[in-house]
């Protein structure tokens, strides 16, 4: 190697330490503890005992709880979601249409996601109240409202509500990416006659499918991790009905110092991911248009 | 650059002259479907508005309207005297996300380039290595930093809460790489030509060109900052120091049991803390536009 280019190189590792160095400090060496926490009874206060995989095997077979857990998740994730994406699409189809004040219209609508979750939470806490505003117009319609937040079975329903205020965020995604489909494509569709409908199904949705690919990991991704909803407005309750992956996992180590077991609840999350991040990047072989390819 | 500009402009001005084609005509009931939508979506906030400026008695009654009916102004000034620390919220909020902001915005800028510019064994491995932390979610670290941090003594501080900031994301660091991979490297070597050194280069002639995308980074890392809860809610437990979202939390969790939540002055927090975020995203739209990463992902595939 030249001098010139090991000056180069010594440059880049120096230019890049902060990344290196954040690297092994907050990521690699953290998580190689987690593995060994992971692996270990500990409170913090005492020195960690060694269990090997008890703690895994007390989440999978014999941790009601964790498996509630992990079914919310699946019911939030599978819920929230795909409603999220389908209303955002529908949404953006509206406001891409030759439509006057589509800036008001698209502000409005994306002004939710501008509010911090801490406060989004505030806000449904209200909202969602036996006397709330969202109560008082189901009962113009005369259906008496459930207690939202105090009943099981409609807890997970009014987090999943709280969620899909926010489809305003992929809206504003999905809008801009269909403004980049080409024109002379819903001429050629118009010329053979093709509907507005099949336009949307056979030009706008396959055109859009990196975008709603993208959305898709990243929402699947943020639901799995619901934390800050979850804990503000319900800690879970009732009777575990809304516990979700990430609040039980603060629980466990931050209320009981189960340090150990919560390590072990981290991994199985990272694995929930993983396997639903793989399942999405398989299956996207077969629906996901790229342009690229055809070129 | 400036024909692709004109072209565009161009085909803009044919694109509005045009007659539109069916599948973009607005009907009435697209019009009507936008204004109830919007308005659903819209009803919590003017909810907040409501709650925000009602009296004490109306929170104590728990008689909320949607629509406005009392205007107590003044509770915009109550949460800055004596009665709630809002105003020590406000000032911690300001402190660390200042500080993440900063963090971010130095080592990601340098890194990011370091990625995209300059030549070393090992850089390749490196990015893939990058590329990969993206998917790790932040809970498997959560408990060992917690535990770091801990036995430095600074739970309690803001540090854990604006040190991480100054390692650079992988996120903004494929972010700035992706916009410096896409200037021509003729000015670099012109540069060096001239006699600057790398970290000159970076200095003086990369370090202007990057504001769009180290002003895209400031926005995302200021929004993540301004509204995280989980973190302070882990590190900082002592009211004097929490940010504002956990303060307004904090208020709620800790009223009296018999005692309603001071939910107008909670509801004034809320809006404090939301406000910020409306008018950055008003300001930062732009950039965040402009700073177009969807076709520059040459070189990642």
């Amino acid at each position: 190697m030249s001098r010139l280019r090991r000056r180069e190189a010594l440059w880049f590792y120096l230019f890049a330490s902060p990344w290196v160095i954040g690297f092994v400090v907050f990521l690699l060496g953290p998580m190689i503890a987690s593995i060994y926490f992971s692996l270990t009874d500990w409170d913090s206060f005492t020195p960690p005992k060694w269990v090997g995989l008890d703690n895994y095997v007390r989440l999978l077979t014999d941790d009601p709880v964790f498996w509630k857990a992990l079914w919310n998740t699946f019911y939030y994730a599978a819920i929230s979601v795909p409603l999220g994406l389908v209303l955002g699409l529908w949404l953006a189809n509206l406001l891409n249409k030759g439509i006057r004040l589509r800036k008001l219209f698209r502000t409005l609508i994306y002004l939710p996601t501008l509010v911090p979750l801490v406060a989004t939470a505030m806000i449904f806490k209200m909202v969602l109240a036996p006397s709330g505003p969202l109560n008082d117009l189901l009962g113009i319609f005369g259906i008496p409202g459930p207690s939202w937040l105090l009943e099981a079975v409609w807890v997970k329903p009014a987090l999943i509500l709280l969620s899909v205020w926010g489809a305003g965020a992929a809206t504003v995604l999905l809008l801009a990416a269909m403004k980049g489909i080409p024109r002379e494509l819903y001429e050629a569709a118009e010329v053979d006659g093709a509907s507005p409908v099949r336009q949307f199904w056979s030009i706008t949705v396959p055109q859009l499918t990196p975008i709603i690919f993208f959305n898709l990991i990243m929402g699947l991704i943020g639901a799995f991790q619901v934390f800050s909803q979850v804990y503000i407005l319900t800690k879970g309750g009732p009777d575990n009905a809304s516990q979700t992956m990430v609040p039980l996992l603060f629980n466990e180590a931050f209320s009981y110092y189960h340090l150990g077991y919560a390590s072990a609840i981290s991994w199985l999350l990272f694995a929930v991911i993983l396997v639903f991040t793989l399942i999405a990047f398989r299956s996207a072989r077969r629906w996901v248009f790229y342009e690229t390819e055809v070129k | 650059m400036a024909t692709a500009v004109s072209t565009a402009a161009a085909t803009r001005q044919v694109r509005s002259t045009e007659r539109t084609v069916g599948a973009k005509r607005s009907t009435p009931f697209s019009y009507a479907t936008l204004i109830i939508v919007s308005a659903v979506l819209c009803v919590p906030l003017v909810f907040v508005v409501s709650i925000a400026l009602s009296s004490d008695q109306t929170v104590n009654a728990n008689t909320f309207t949607i629509i406005p009916r009392e205007f107590h102004w003044e509770n915009f000034t109550r949460v800055f005297g004596t009665e709630l620390p809002m105003q020590r919220f406000l000032l911690n909020s300001v402190i660390i996300s200042a500080g993440a902001v900063v963090g971010q915005v130095l080592s990601s800028g340098l890194v990011g380039y370091a990625f995209a510019r300059l030549r070393a064994p090992g850089k390749n491995a490196m990015f893939i290595v990058v590329i990969a932390t993206m998917m790790i979610p932040s809970q498997i670290t959560m408990i060992p930093q917690f535990i770091l941090f801990k036995d430095l003594g600074w739970v309690n501080t803001y540090l854990p809460l604006i040190v991480p900031n100054f390692f650079s994301n992988a996120f903004n660091v494929f972010l700035v790489r992706q916009f410096v991979s896409r200037l021509p490297s003729e000015i670099d070597e012109a540069a060096m030509v001239d006699g600057l050194g790398f970290f000159g280069i970076y200095r003086r002639i990369m370090l202007p060109m990057l504001s769009p995308v180290l002003i895209a980074i400031a926005i995302f890392t200021l929004t993540a900052t301004w509204g995280d809860f989980m973190g302070p809610l882990i590190y900082l437990n002592d009211e004097s120091k929490m940010p504002l979202a956990l303060g307004v939390q904090y208020i709620t969790s800790t009223s009296q049991a018999l005692q309603a939540p001071p939910w107008n002055l909670v509801m004034v927090g809320s809006i404090l803390l939301t406000l910020p975020m409306i008018l950055v995203y008003y300001l930062g739209q732009r950039y965040l536009y402009e700073m177009d990463i969807s076709g520059g992902s040459a070189g990642v595939k």
